[in-house]
């Protein structure tokens, strides 16, 4: 497993850094109007009704923004939270933890393909 | 032709002679100093991973269709969720801010014969890219734009 990990890890540091990178940037207008203005009524309800939202989102833009604003924020966090756990003394359980951490951000990401494609 | 090196393969069968102090972390480690806004770096990525879920959440609710749709939304107004979003824009206004800082001191001195431009320009563009992208993405979302 470890062998495998350093040989994914060029690949893990792409979506990690672009993670930090493009989910940064991503993140920023989503969380301002999708988690904070929207539910606080400072955004019009209708801006983020089923039809508006269907719309943008159905767009290939909107489809490839909320794919990149789901799957990078994950391997920025998987990668993160790893190194974390390896800083508080952790390094013993690395090679239970990594390949859970990268699972669940693979998963996730497969599953955000399979959400932009439905919209 | 060469193939991967096992990545043990330098490592000695026994141990050497000299002797090597057992790796210590810094006293520093992990909110003293320079460590805090290091520390603090990591562990934003529990909330980029928590994010990442619950827009996940959201974006698969969009494609169930409308009552689902409004569930979420519904959800999302609930002051936990909300306390949550507040507290991972400001992680991620950090982490970009972090970022965007270490960005230009990571770059090559020359690629070839071209030089990049001054830190401070490379640093000014993200900035611009950074405000622009999250500023008109903001209005779309809004309905300011379309």
């Amino acid at each position: 497993m470890k062998r495998l990990l350093l040989r994914l890890e060029p690949l893990i540091w792409l979506l990690f850094g672009q993670g930090i990178l493009i989910g940064t940037i991503l993140l920023t207008g989503w969380l301002l109007v999708v988690g904070i203005a929207a539910p606080l009524g400072i955004v019009p309800a209708q801006a983020l009704s089923f039809e508006r939202a269907s719309m943008l989102a159905s767009h290939w833009i909107g489809r490839l923004t909320l794919l990149a604003l789901i799957a990078l924020p994950l391997w920025k966090g998987a990668h993160h939270m790893r190194h974390t756990l390896i800083d508080f003394g952790g390094a013993g359980r690395d090679a239970l933890v990594a390949p859970l951490l990268y699972l669940l951000a693979t998963v996730g990401s497969v599953l955000a393909v399979v959400a932009v494609v439905r919209i | 032709m060469a193939r991967a090196a096992h990545p043990d393969a330098m490592k000695p069968k026994r141990p050497g002679g000299t002797r090597t102090a057992p790796p210590e972390m810094p006293p520093q480690f992990p909110f003293s100093g320079r460590y805090a806004a290091y520390t603090l770096f990591d562990i934003t990525g529990i909330l980029y991973l928590l994010v990442g879920l619950v827009a996940l959440r959201a974006v698969w609710a969009l494609g169930s269709g409308e009552a689902a749709w409004r569930e979420i939304l519904s959800q999302f107004a609930n002051p936990l969720y909300v306390a949550f979003h507040a507290l991972t824009l400001i992680s991620v206004v950090f982490v970009g801010v972090r970022f965007f800082r270490l960005f230009p001191k990571a770059q090559p001195l020359r690629i070839g014969p071209v030089k990049p431009p001054p830190q401070s320009v490379i640093m000014g563009l993200l900035y611009v890219v950074w405000i622009g992208v999250a500023g008109a993405m903001a209005a779309i979302l809004a309905g300011g734009v379309f």
